[in-house]
């Protein structure tokens, strides 16, 4: 097994890209960002479907691309393993077929198709054409070819998009146990939030071209270092910082101190954390460093074990505040005290260019 | 067909040989000249243009073109004539390369759209596999683009039948030698043979009337 690294730059008329990662030999690493964020591109890019004009692209000390030397292999020497977001299967070749594309003839070509037929529970499809299959049974397909051929990276894009919901928390389980029976590197590209925190062991958040934040999963999402990827990582009830003196942020929505001196940059928005906040009418039992802004419910919502509010802010905007079930909470349409403790106020810097994470 | 056949048996059998010739030479460089114009390949603007030139390019103008060129003192004309002694104007050759300049773009253009579209990730997935440019072509391009590779060869044989203004110009319209069919109800026209001109404008219109079928047939491939 081993690490692939990458650093490289790649512009076409209206976009670029400039990122330096290293993805571990084991466990998947998951790109997020927003559409046309480069994400895609940079899969291309590593399976040599798109070149890069500066940069160096390697696994482990084989060499893919090294614009300085003049080294650019084929997509067919790499050995990668590249499940495509609507997969790509060929229609004219069965599930067997499909699965053995790749596999050099010999004599144990069939049984390596067996194998992986067995292992993805495909085996009563081996005679069938992609198009008498469902998304999901076309998912498992896909991913036994890519993984058939024995490559030294996978790189998934997009691939429980096309499948329903129930079926795609079984097949992030596969997926999971798959990937760790094989042990290789894993790039996982996606839009949802919900793949990257289920499949995900590292995140890498890619906002118009740039790697902006990586790291291990839960610290990322935790701590998402600034107001830009705060969004991606879908942060709720990030409320802008039009006024900033040093002691307090404030806006259209409110005013708000805060507990301690904040990092050098300035803050861009301010992040109410939603299962902090509770009503209350008498600030007399406010805690201590307990704040409070003036919402009116909109509406609640029962979530099963805890109730979500909608509440609207002075310049309208809306919030989202978690109550577990019996908590008390104002009627709709009417104005209510809102406290918020400091530890559900997350402020956020303006965005800074990093670029490459470590 | 036999009325026709009695009125300009020489005419028709050269438009079919014109139309076998056309169709074996349409095989190999129709397909690869579509799977080359879908890749990136240097050139390939320049290349994509000459190849569809004849769609805009006013054919007798393109026969007058080639006729500079490949004529005795023409710059590829005379190179030929000097080292194989072949003379192209005026004979079955210049038929067939009329027909084939014609017919060119209608092969590739479905085969080359086709790739891009329907094909062009799964050619990718086979690179991704480990598999060549040709390999690529041999087992994935051609069986998944073949109803579009059909219907490509159907329009190019198509219009050497057809195909006059080049053919004019390049061919010479010499009855008995190079006389196509489409030349040979012109002929029968400007002769005043009404009747003629009518059993052979019949004939070519089965022909195509035929080739149309055809294409209807393959686009439910």
């Amino acid at each position: 097994m081993a690490d692939l690294s990458v650093a490289l730059r790649f512009r076409r008329p209206a976009f670029s890209l400039a990122m330096a990662l290293t993805v571990p030999a084991a466990g998947i690493t998951a790109l997020v960002g927003p559409s046309g964020c480069g994400k895609t591109t940079l899969l291309r890019l590593l399976a040599g479907l798109e070149t890069p004009q500066q940069g160096v692209i390697r696994l482990g000390e084989r060499v893919w691309f090294d614009s300085a030397r003049r080294i650019d292999l084929a997509p067919r020497h790499r050995r990668v393993g590249l499940l495509f977001q609507d997969y790509a299967l060929f229609p004219h070749l069965s599930v067997a077929g499909n699965i053995g594309y790749g596999l050099p003839r010999g004599p144990d070509r069939a049984a390596r198709i067996g194998a992986w037929l067995e292992r993805l529970h495909l085996r009563e499809l081996a005679g069938r054409r992609p198009d008498a299959l469902s998304g999901g049974q076309r998912q498992r397909v896909a991913l036994a070819r890519a993984l058939a051929a024995d490559p030294g990276v996978l790189l998934l894009d997009e691939p429980f998009s096309a499948v329903d919901a129930a079926l795609r928390q079984t097949l992030r389980l596969l997926l999971r146990e798959t990937v760790a029976e094989v042990g290789l590197p894993v790039v996982l590209v996606t839009h949802d939030l919900e793949d990257v925190r289920l499949v995900a062991d590292r995140v890498g958040v890619v906002v118009a071209g740039r790697l902006r934040r990586f790291g291990e999963t839960a610290a990322v999402f935790a701590d998402p270092g600034d107001a830009e990827v705060a969004r991606v990582l879908g942060w709720q009830n990030l409320l802008p910082v039009a006024d900033w003196d040093g002691v307090a942020v404030g806006g259209a929505w409110g005013r708000l101190r805060i507990a301690a001196p904040f990092a050098p940059r300035r803050p861009e928005a301010v992040a109410i954390l939603p299962d902090g906040p509770r009503f209350g009418e008498d600030p007399a039992a406010d805690g201590p460093g307990d704040q409070a802004l003036t919402v009116e419910v909109v509406r609640a919502v029962e979530l099963g074990g805890r109730r979500a509010l909608i509440c609207r802010l002075p310049d309208r905007s809306l919030l989202r505040i978690h109550l577990a079930p019996n908590a008390p909470f104002p009627t709709s349409g009417t104005p209510a005290r809102l406290v918020v403790p400091p530890s559900a106020i997350v402020l956020l810097p303006t965005s800074a260019y990093g670029g490459a994470n470590a | 067909m036999i009325a026709a056949f009695d009125c300009s048996p020489a005419a028709l059998w050269l438009s079919l040989q014109v139309a076998g010739v056309v169709l074996a030479l349409f095989l190999p460089v129709g397909i690869g000249l579509g799977y080359l114009l879908s890749r990136p390949v240097p050139l390939r603007g320049l290349l994509d243009a000459l190849v569809s030139l004849p769609l805009v390019f006013p054919p007798i103008a393109i026969g007058f073109f080639l006729l500079l060129v490949f004529g005795r003192h023409g710059p590829l004309g005379a190179p030929l004539q000097q080292a194989f002694g072949w003379d192209l104007v005026f004979s079955f050759p210049a038929l067939v390369l009329a027909a084939f300049i014609a017919g060119l773009p209608l092969v590739v253009k479905p085969i080359q759209a086709a790739i891009e579209g329907s094909a062009r990730e799964l050619v990718e997935a086979s690179y991704t596999l480990g598999k060549g440019p040709l390999e690529t072509l041999v087992r994935v391009v051609i069986p998944v683009v073949r109803g579009s590779i059909v219907a490509g060869l159907t329009l190019g044989v198509g219009r050497s039948f057809g195909e006059v203004g080049i053919t004019l110009m390049l061919g010479g319209n010499i009855i008995g030698s190079t006389e196509t069919l489409s030349l040979a109800i012109y002929n029968q026209v400007l002769d005043g043979d009404f009747d003629c001109a009518a059993r052979l404008s019949t004939l070519l219109g089965g022909l195509s009337l035929g080739l149309f079928l055809l294409l209807r047939r393959v686009g439910r491939l």
